[in-house]
């Protein structure tokens, strides 16, 4: 007889952004089913969703819903840097655990959290350390404004200084802003070698799709001599961009290879899962504990959950949309999750160059 | 002191934290660690290999003057005052310590690591501008040999302007400071003055 345990989903599968939460709602969820069909497991879950919508006055409330009124004390969710700062306080107060499985800024590491995505010594740092070899060192920087655009770009352009490049420009786009024209005009002005692309969710859609209509003009745009690179896009969003997504580069732990996880997003939440379910597994008072004495346990240890970041190690791969799907352009190799670039800088092996054919 | 905010050499940094046994300790060392520093927890007192430590995150409520083995508000690295009771008194007693940076008790999930580059950065500010203050103070007790040295100069120059012009050469000459030259200049026998003497 299995032990059902109740597991929070606190993904915004409406709204701006809904597309990387469906993509994690459904690695979830495919886990769950996985975790429940098999007779060998102690554990099932009881999946309860909480839909905040894209508001990020939502997220806290739901969160302090699932953590007040019902016995669950571990919750998948939250897209946005913002949405996950909102959550912490609630999750402190109740002792509860959130698995995040979304790519973001760094410089966090909660007692409360698991960070299952990759963080900028795992994204940003590999992406440029191959890009501006490769297309140059002139870069113009694009963001959504809050914490990920700033903070992404802030790093990026310290890289850039200190390669010995320069930044073009650096703008911003409220949250779900479709207004692209000035950006574009002044990468226009500014021709730079390459465009750093934090933007999430339409507001990103709408610049692509003006880029490509630029570089349609103007071969100077195209992505041979002036791509766009990306932290945070995956396959989950490529559809509502089409064409304009052809020749994008993108940095991440996991592209759709075949029949596997349709996105990193999905690999995420679903190792997410799966791992909460080894933990737990192991005796019925793991379902109380703590994520600190969890990570204590043998399957916590045995997690790949660093025990004093909760960040995990991530390949650090580079890939480029052609012909409408990702294909893996460079392998940075499998990198810790150095969330306060702290550590020790990567070997020289990793930023090892490859022709792009 | 503005500018960007230094992030780099945190990791393997030394963090002493001179607290009692304590749920607080625990909670810093956890944030310590996971931004990877290296953590020594002592009380009473530090001890002497505090010394080589990077920051010191001290108890502002417990905490008295003998505990460390500097000079009041002297401290050799960024401190960090650990406050519970926030009642002027004790945080008189934190500044005149040298706090640089607090962190409000019960800690909880984070604060950390803003208190950690915001402690440098007061730090670093600080002892920058005390040098500057130490060399400006310097200088302006140089002004009697400056003045003695255009006074001597005019002799060969004539006028007080192209006296200070040939102290400003000399200066720019030896590359030192024009105190430093009117001190040369002064410890020589007079001579004639010449402009721009080729290196």
């Amino acid at each position: 007889m299995k032990r059902t345990i109740p597991l929070g989903l606190l993904y915004s599968v409406t709204g701006s952004y809904a597309r990387i939460g469906q993509a994690c709602r459904t690695g979830a969820l495919n886990a769950i089913a996985a975790i429940n069909a098999d007779t060998a497991r102690q554990v099932a879950f009881d999946p309860l969703d909480r839909d905040p919508g894209g508001n990020i006055d939502l997220y806290a409330p739901l969160c302090d819903d699932i953590l007040r009124h019902t016995t669950a004390r571990h919750i998948i969710g939250c897209v946005t840097s913002w949405s996950r700062k909102e959550v912490i306080p609630t999750l402190e107060k109740h002792g509860g655990t959130l698995w995040y499985a979304v790519p973001y800024e760094g410089f966090e590491a909660s007692d409360h959290v698991v960070y299952l995505h990759a963080c900028p010594n795992q994204h940003l740092l590999p992406l440029l350390d191959w890009a501006l070899p490769t297309y140059g060192k002139r870069g113009f920087l694009t963001g959504s404004n809050y914490i990920w655009g700033w903070e992404m770009n802030r790093l990026a352009r310290d890289t850039i200084h200190a390669k010995g490049g320069e930044v073009l420009g650096e703008r911003y786009l409220p949250l779900g802003s479709v207004d692209v024209a000035r950006m574009i005009e002044e990468i226009r002005a500014t021709a730079p070698d390459f465009i750093l692309n934090s933007l999430i969710g339409p507001s990103s859609y709408a610049f692509l799709r003006a880029l490509a209509e630029l570089a349609a003009r103007d071969p100077r745009f195209a992505p041979d001599r002036c791509p766009v690179l990306s932290c945070n896009m995956t396959e989950c969003e490529l559809a509502d961009v089409g064409a304009a997504a052809e020749g994008l580069i993108a940095a991440g732990p996991y592209f759709r290879d075949g029949a596997g996880f349709g996105s990193s997003h999905e690999a995420a939440a679903y190792r997410a899962v799966i791992a909460l379910a080894d933990m737990l597994e192991q005796s019925p008072d793991t379902a109380s504990l703590p994520l600190s004495a969890l990570l204590d346990t043998p399957a916590g240890q045995r997690s790949g959950i660093d025990a004093k970041t909760h960040h995990t190690a991530q390949p650090a791969l580079i890939a480029q949309v052609r012909g409408g799907a990702f294909q893996v352009v460079h392998n940075g190799g499998v990198r810790a999750g150095d969330p306060y670039l702290t550590g020790p800088a990567p070997s020289a092996s990793v930023t090892r160059l490859r022709v792009i054919s | 002191m503005t500018g960007p905010v230094r992030i780099a050499d945190l990791g393997g940094a030394r963090a002493i934290i001179l607290h009692r046994p304590h749920a607080v300790v625990t909670a810093l060392t956890r944030q310590l660690q996971a931004v990877g520093l290296q953590v020594t927890t002592c009380w009473p007192e530090l001890p002497a290999e505090a010394l080589a430590a990077d920051f010191v995150f001290f108890d502002a409520d417990m905490g008295f003057d003998d505990q460390f083995p500097w000079d009041k508000g002297a401290a050799p690295m960024p401190m960090i005052a650990l406050i519970g009771s926030e009642a002027p008194g004790r945080v008189e007693w934190a500044l005149a310590t040298g706090a640089n940076a607090q962190v409000l008790k019960p800690v909880g999930d984070s604060g950390v690591y803003s208190a950690l580059l915001i402690a440098r950065h007061g730090f670093e500010a600080r002892r920058t501008l005390a040098a500057e203050a130490a060399d400006l103070r310097r200088r302006l007790g140089e002004r009697q040999t400056v003045v003695r040295a255009v006074v001597q100069l005019m002799q060969t120059t004539g006028s007080e302007d192209a006296a200070y012009a040939a102290l400003r050469a000399a200066a720019m000459d030896g590359r030192v400071g024009l105190e430093e030259a009117a001190a040369r200049i002064l410890s020589q026998p007079i001579r004639p003055v010449t402009k721009g003497t080729p290196r």
